[in-house]
This record gives structure tokens, sequence and C-alpha cells, in this order.
């Protein structure tokens, strides 16, 4: 993705743009690549897995399938988390693994093509930026494009087996 | 190579692989005085198969050596040349070669082109050589009579057909070459390969078998032998004689020793030739190669031996008396029959040798299809959520309670039973029966006794004991390198075993049978047995903490520990402390565990218990907190609600409770998982007994909810490894549970202990 930066911006608007799905943690809106994006649906309670982070809620069946939920929100350190009946889990399928995100709500599905995406500012080297592709406006709103498959395979989610 | 084929080589790697496999078990299990005509035909057909689709496939060097093993298979079922113990030996070397080619085409390394070139060399002497040998004249003198060789002269001519114009004559050519001496007499001109050809060919051979090959070729009618009187053998002497030398190394075995010839003038070409000249071994011949025969040069070879020996044969002596050749010919076939010693005594001892269940299941092939496991775990899969849909409805009666209509719950009642039978028939399709790893021991204790100069019989029972696939796969080589060990330290050479009074041939057992949930596998051998002492001091040298109170269990699971090794002698067997370690690590990692039991002097037997399967599980589920987990059934020993006062605490933290005389360390599940506790008090608890590893520990639990058949799924395709957590599975409601790691648990037990 790192062609989205530096490169001749009218050559990149002749790219076919991709489509992205966003949804909201908290007051932030999000957008991640619609491909990456497997479902959505409602909140269940999982098992929860013992001496696991706080933000790896448990593992759910889905269809038979093992998959771990994480709360980005916790993750993120919202102040409020709670589970209503509206809480969605989108059910991502990053590097052949599958794993449930639990978010606020989930908005729509937009278009963005490589031009509206601008890097974002750099702060420092904390943890949130360096997964972010960069920053979109779309009918006023900020919409952080965020790499989620390197998110999710990143060390600090604790999804993957510490490598021996 | 296009595209289009490469996507069957996958299907053609299997199918060879298993040919191989099932060539290389009936190999072995024939018996070579008396071989049995079906085994004969199965391993020909083997051959055959790999040929053919090589063939098809491009694959010419493997064609190219199955062609000649298929050669000499076809004429030992045929009983043109009798079974010899070497011909096992040369066609299990060729099957390994097949292997490492098989590899290489995998993208393995390459198979080393002189060691094909080598068996291929002596397959071709096998067929030459022993067609020609298989009727030698009656009362041959030793060194100074030549036999006369039963040649005779054929006239071939033909027309191939269109299509094997190219490949097809230069491979009838090459193999005509390969019986005997072969003239061209009419070729058409190499531009047009179609036209007429005309050979003659001086061979030992049957004209039926030459027109076999040249229908091959050519259209019928459009090909002739005759038998080409015109042209006597006399004078024209035909054909070597390899002389076989039955007691040489595998390196030597075949080619014979090259003895320089003083006064034949062809003498180095022929040595150059590979096949060469074989000077008569003197020692250890068995009965039935004195049948054929020794023979040395004689001085009147010279003048023929020289252009002889351009026809990659060795020796030939000029036939005295050519009358004598042409009546001994026809008897060629029958030839062999006598030259083959009437053994009825051994037949009793291979037959029972040769595992039924192989044969079974070589039959069974036939009426199989084949699969990938892909859809097979997908079908067991959907099994799956068929039976906790099932159960989803089955609750939602129950909770309807006199609601439910009667024919619902009636439907519902057969549906279980339906669905509880499907599920139990597409789990038995994963399983297999263990002789697919058995099967391959036979050589392992042939070839390594062979090596080590140890006289080694194996016995296998229980050839037929099913067991998943997947664990198939993964105790292959655990149980090899106990079958190697037990050979290795284990059984003494023959002069110490008998000086001990036992017999010189050591035995090694191989049991498979169920037990329970288990399948359990022995590895016995009546060999030195572990020497508890050594052990232990060995330990002490290693500064591992050992003391003489260590039951004889303890002391030999010693073995199993890192690098620890008892052998003065490193072998390149075994003997550098490695492997033992993996090989109980391998066992555990299959939720299996193995125990040793020796004797000293009488024998060792090493015992490995495996799960039946790796999909399935008896579980007992056991709630903690709001939380369901569910305990392996083999682990659980017993259960017991606690009586106050019964559980006592060591140094005020760790806490013990007697069971039947022994106090046991108590693990609570809430602590270890940081959970919330339903109940308060341990008496208001249950206590689940559970015995992993040769440790016990009693793990405190709220309640125990039941009973269940689980499906195993994997927590790590999707999360990763959980400490205590061996895997997940789906319960009746559709909510997961998690599998608990029994002697991980059993483990932080004893840590406890330790750290109180």
């Amino acid at each position: 993705m790192e062609r989205m930066q530096g490169v001749n911006p009218q050559a990149e608007a002749e790219l076919a743009s991709s489509e992205f799905l966003t949804f909201t943690l908290g007051q932030e809106e999000y957008a991640i690549d619609i491909l990456r994006v497997q479902e959505i649906r409602g909140y269940e309670k999982p098992t929860q897995i013992a001496n696991a982070p706080a933000f790896i809620k448990g593992v759910i069946n889905l269809r038979g399938i093992i998959v771990p939920i994480v709360d980005l929100r916790i993750k993120f350190h919202l102040a409020q988390v709670d589970y209503t009946p509206f809480t969605v889990v989108i059910i991502l399928n990053v590097a052949n693994r599958i794993v449930g995100i639990v978010v606020d709500s989930v908005s729509d599905v937009i278009r963005l093509g490589p031009a509206q995406i601008r890097p974002a500012p750099d702060f420092s080297a904390s943890f949130d930026t360096r997964y972010i592709q960069g920053l979109a406006t779309v009918e006023g709103r900020m919409l952080i494009v965020t790499d989620i498959e390197q998110l999710m395979l990143s060390p600090e989610m604790e999804l993957l087996d510490a490598p021996a | 190579m296009s595209i289009d084929m490469s996507q069957f080589y996958q299907v053609f790697f299997e199918e060879s692989a298993e040919h191989l496999a099932e060539m290389e078990s009936l190999l072995l299990g024939l018996d070579v005085a008396n071989p049995a005509a079906e085994d004969l035909n199965a391993i020909f057909r083997a051959a055959h198969s790999i040929k053919g689709s090589a063939g098809t496939f491009g694959f010419t060097d493997l064609a190219e050596l199955t062609h000649v093993l298929e050669n000499l298979l076809d004429k030992i079922r045929k009983h043109e040349i009798a079974l010899r113990p070497e011909m096992v030996d040369v066609c299990l070397e060729t099957g390994d070669l097949l292997k490492l080619m098989l590899a290489a085409h995998q993208g393995g390394a390459p198979a080393d082109p002189e060691a094909i070139a080598a068996v291929s060399q002596r397959l071709q002497a096998f067929v030459a050589g022993d067609a020609a040998a298989a009727a030698p004249a009656p009362g041959v003198a030793a060194s100074t009579s030549a036999p006369p060789p039963e040649a005779r002269a054929y006239l071939i001519e033909f027309i191939p057909s269109a299509a094997s114009a190219q490949d097809g004559v230069a491979g009838l050519i090459e193999s005509l070459r390969a019986l005997g001496r072969l003239e061209t007499l009419v070729s058409p001109p190499a531009d047009a390969p179609v036209g007429f050809w005309s050979l003659r060919l001086f061979a030992p051979v049957l004209p039926d078998s030459l027109a076999e090959q040249l229908d091959f070729i050519a259209e019928s009618g459009a090909w002739r032998i005759e038998e080409d009187r015109s042209v006597t053998t006399a004078g024209e002497e035909v054909f070597g004689f390899f002389g076989d030398a039955p007691g040489l190394s595998d390196e030597a075995r075949g080619y014979g020793f090259f003895a320089p010839l003083p006064g034949v003038a062809g003498g180095e070409a022929a040595a150059e030739d590979a096949y060469g000249l074989f000077e008569p071994l003197p020692a250890p011949a068995q009965p039935e190669d004195s049948a054929y025969g020794f023979f040395a040069p004689l001085p009147e070879s010279q003048a023929v031996a020289a252009p002889q020996a351009e026809e990659a044969y060795g020796f030939f002596t000029p036939l005295p008396a050519p009358a004598e050749t042409l009546p001994s010919a026809p008897a060629l076939p029958s030839a062999a029959a006598p030259a083959a010693p009437p053994a009825a005594p051994p037949r009793a001892a291979s037959a029972a040798k040769a595992p039924p269940a192989v044969k079974a299941s070589a039959a069974g092939g036939d009426a199989s299809i084949r699969v990938s496991v892909e859809k097979v775990d997908q079908l067991i899969n959907l099994v799956g959520e068929l039976v906790i849909t099932q159960a989803m409805l089955l609750e939602t009666v129950a909770q309807m309670q006199d609601a439910a209509p009667e024919r619902l719950a009636h439907g519902l009642a057969q549906l279980e039973r339906n669905s509880r039978d499907l599920q139990e028939a597409v789990m038995s399709i994963r399983m297999l029966p263990i002789s697919f790893v058995f099967s391959r021991f036979p050589r392992v204790v042939r070839d390594l006794s062979a090596k080590l100069g140890k006289q080694v019989e194996l016995k296998t029972s229980g050839d037929t004991t099913e067991l998943d696939k997947g664990l198939i796969e993964r105790i292959a080589d655990p149980l090899t390198h106990l079958i190697r060990n037990s050979l290795d330290h284990g059984i003494e050479a023959p002069e110490k075993r008998v000086a001990l009074g036992k017999n010189p041939c050591g035995t090694i057992t191989l049991k498979a049978s169920h037990q329970g949930g288990n399948v359990v596998i022995e590895v016995g051998d009546d060999g030195a047995g572990l020497n508890r002492d050594k052990i232990l001091a060995k330990a002490r040298e290693r500064g591992m903490q050992v003391s003489e109170q260590m039951s004889d269990q303890e002391v030999f699971a010693l073995i199993f520990e890192a690098g620890f090794s008892t052998a003065e002698q490193v072998t390149d067997v075994s003997g550098r402390g490695v492997g033992m370690d993996v090989v109980r690590r391998n066992i555990q990692e299959l939720g299996g565990r193995i125990e040793i039991e020796s004797m000293l002097g009488i024998g060792t037997r090493m015992t490995v218990r495996l799960p039946l399967t790796l999909a399935i599980l008896d579980g007992m589920s056991v709630a903690v907190g709001d939380q369901t987990y569910i305990l392996p059934l083999s682990y659980v020993m017993e259960s017991l609600q606690p009586e106050p006062g019964d559980i006592k605490t060591l140094a005020n933290q760790g806490r013990v409770i007697q069971v039947r005389g022994e106090y046991l360390p108590v693990v609570v599940l809430h602590e270890i998982f940081g959970l919330q506790k339903a109940v308060s008090r341990f008496t208001q608890g249950i206590m689940v007994v559970l015995h992993a590893d040769g440790a016990s520990a009693a793990l405190w639990v709220d309640a125990l909810i039941g009973q269940h058949q689980v499906v195993i799924k994997s927590l790590e395709a999707n999360y990763r490894r959980v400490p205590g957590i061996s895997g997940a599975t789906i319960m009746g409601d559709g909510r997961v549970a998690l599998i608990l790691d029994v002697p991980a648990i059993v483990a932080m037990g004893k840590q406890q202990q330790k750290a109180a």
C-alpha cells in the first residue's frame, strides 16, 4: 500500500479505486478493505479463554470453525465498552485466518480512489499509526483507512503464536 | 511438460508410491524357494503399472529402470528363471532407487545415476545370465569344461506400425540385445523408420517371448519369427555364463570377480563391459547355486572372445559338440524347476511371515476410490454440524415437553439414531489398519540386521487394528526409531546370544490392539534388557537427580531424557542419545504416552498408547464458574466430593488431598485460569483425580456435567496455543467448550507443590 504515498497523484487517480467498509469505534470512523471482510454478524457471548488479554473476548463457533473475537474498542482504549443488541462483529479473513472484531457499528461501504487517501500525520511511533494507511475525507467525515491485515497479524494483537 | 499433464502428476506419484510399497511388502513376504504364483504376478503387475504410467507421464528414467525390472520379474513369474535371494535383494534395491527417482521428480535430490546404472546392469545380468544358466549341461566339471550354451538363432522380420516406429523399434532392439547377440540384416533408411526390418538373434529364449515383444510394435501379420537353422550355433559359441557369486557383498554381487585372463585376447575388453569374465568363487556355494556351475576360460577362446565382448556378454567358449546344444534347448523352461531345490519346509515359516492383512489391503485397493483428505475432513465437519443441529432440535423439543406432537418427537429420535450412525460411518473413513505402518518394518529389520550382523525375526500381530490416518502418518517415525533401538541395543550379537543360552536368532515383536479408547502398540524384544544400575550411573554422571529408591519405571524413563545414551559405542544406527526424547515428544504430541518394561537379560517392552483418533475424544464436561470445560476421559481416574478436612495445606500454600492413602496436589482450575468461582468451599465442588505422565493430581471444579463424545477442533487454526488448553469443541447448544490439556495441568500441580 506504499504506492499510495508519494507517487504521481495523477497516475494514481487512473488506477481502479477500491471499496472500503467503514465502521465506528467511539467517535472515530475507520475504513478497511472490503475484500478482507467475510461477513458481519451480531455479537454473541464468546467462550472465554484463560489468561488471554482483555481485548480478546474469547472464541465463538462460526459454523463449525473456532473463531477468536477481538474487541477493538478495548484494544484502542475506548472509554465506553458495552454490549448491546446493536453491537456487531466483523468477521475478517486475513492471511487464511478467520478473526472477528467487535465494533460499535458498521456505517457503509464506500469507494475510495488512491488520490483521496492522504498520508496520516506522523504521531511518534505509537501503535495506532503504524497500521494506518492514511486519512480520507468523505462528506465532511474523516475516515481512518486501516491496513487491517497488518494490524491483525501484528504481535500486539496476540493472535498468533509467538515465533519459536 | 504441459500444464495439463502436471495436474495428474500428484496422482501418479501417489499411485507409484503405493505400487512400490506393495511390491516391497510382497517381495519381503516371498518364499524364495517356493514362490506363490499369485504373489509373483502381483509384483509383476505393480512394476508394470509403474512402468506404464511413468511412460505416459514422460518420466523416461523411471520407465527405463522399471522396464528392466519388469523383464526380470516376467521371467521369474513365467518360471524361466528360478527365484534366488539375490534377485529379491536387487529388486528391493531397485524399489529404493525408484523411490528416490520419484522423490527427485517431486523436487527432491536427484538419484545417483551410477547407482541406477549399476542396479539396471545387475537386473539385466540376472535376466540374461539365468536364461543361459537355467539349463546347464549335466555333469559340468568345475574348472575345465565349458557348458554348451543352448542358444538358438532366430530370424526376425517385421514392419513396425507407424505409431511405434521410432521408440518402439529402438526399445525392441535394445531388449533383444539384452537377450543375446543381435545382427541387423536389413533395416529401413534412417529417415523413414517405417519399413522392413530383418534381424538375426542368437539367444537362449523361446520364440513365444519374442513374439510377445514383437506384437507390441507391429500389427499381427506384419511380423515373423523363424528359427534360423541355416546358421548353426555350432562354432558360433554363444553367450556367456555369469557365474553367480552367492557369498559376495552387495556391491560385488552379480559382477563376480574379474580375473585377468592370461592368453585371452578379449579378456580386458570383456572386463570393462561390467559383465566380464567370472572366475569361479570357490567358497560359499549353496546347494542351488552349484547348479550354475563354475566356468573357467578355455585357451581356445582367444579368437572369439574379443568380438563377443563388444556385445556386452562375457565369456564365450567354442562349442565342441553343437549337436548337443539344440536338444537341450527345449528343456529350458522346465530346467528352471529342478534348479530350485524342492524345499517345502520353509513354506510354513514364510506363510506365517507374510501378513494376511497386507494381502487383504492389496485386494481391497482395487475396489476403492481415491478421495482427498480435505474432502473427507469437510464431510466430517458437516456431519459434526448436523449432529449439533440435531441436538439443538432435540433440546428444543424437550423444552416443549408435552406440547410437542408425538410424531415430531418420534421423528427426532429417528434422526438422532441416523445422524449418530452417519457420524460413525464418516469417522470410519479416516480409519486405516495399522498394517500400513507395520508393513514397512520387515524391510527395516531385514536391512538393519544384515548391517549389524545380527539375526532377527520380526513378528507382528494385530495388523488389522484400525486407527486414524493422521495418527498412522505420524506414528511411523517413532515406531521405526523404537525398532531400530531394539535391534541395535536390545538384541545381542548371535555369538553372545548362544553364549547366554538363547536362540541365536533374536525376536522383535510388534503388537497392536485396542484397549478401551486407546490403541496400544507394543515393541518388544528378547534382547539384553535395560541395565538399571548402568542407567542410574549414567544419570549421576550427567548430574541428574536420581536415587536408588526410584522405581524401575522411573529409572527406565530416564532414557527418554535428551542426550541420554548408555551405548558404549556410537553406531550410525543409534547410540548418540538423540532420538528417544524425540520419540517421547512425538508420541505425546499425538496425545499418547509411552512406557517401558524391561528385565535384564530377558528383554525390553515399550508400550505406546495412543488415542483412537485425533478427531474425536471421549470427554467429561465440567463446570467452572460460568464456563464449561472438557476433560479427556482417558486421563480421568475418578471423581469425588471432598469431605471437610480432606484438604491439607503444605507450607500454607500448596494444597493436597488424601485419596486412598496417597497425597495428591490439588489444582484449582479457577485459580490457574483466573475465573469466577460459583462455589466458595471445597466441599461444595468436585475433585477429579487425573493421571498423566506417571503423575496424578486432583482438579477441583464446581460440578460435573456429563460425558460426551466431542469433535476436536483446533484452536490454533485461527488463534494460538493456550497453556492448559489442548483444543476446542462445539457443544450441543452450539457454544464452544475448551478441552483441557491434562498433562499440562498435572504439571502445574507439580509446580505448585515445588513452589510450596
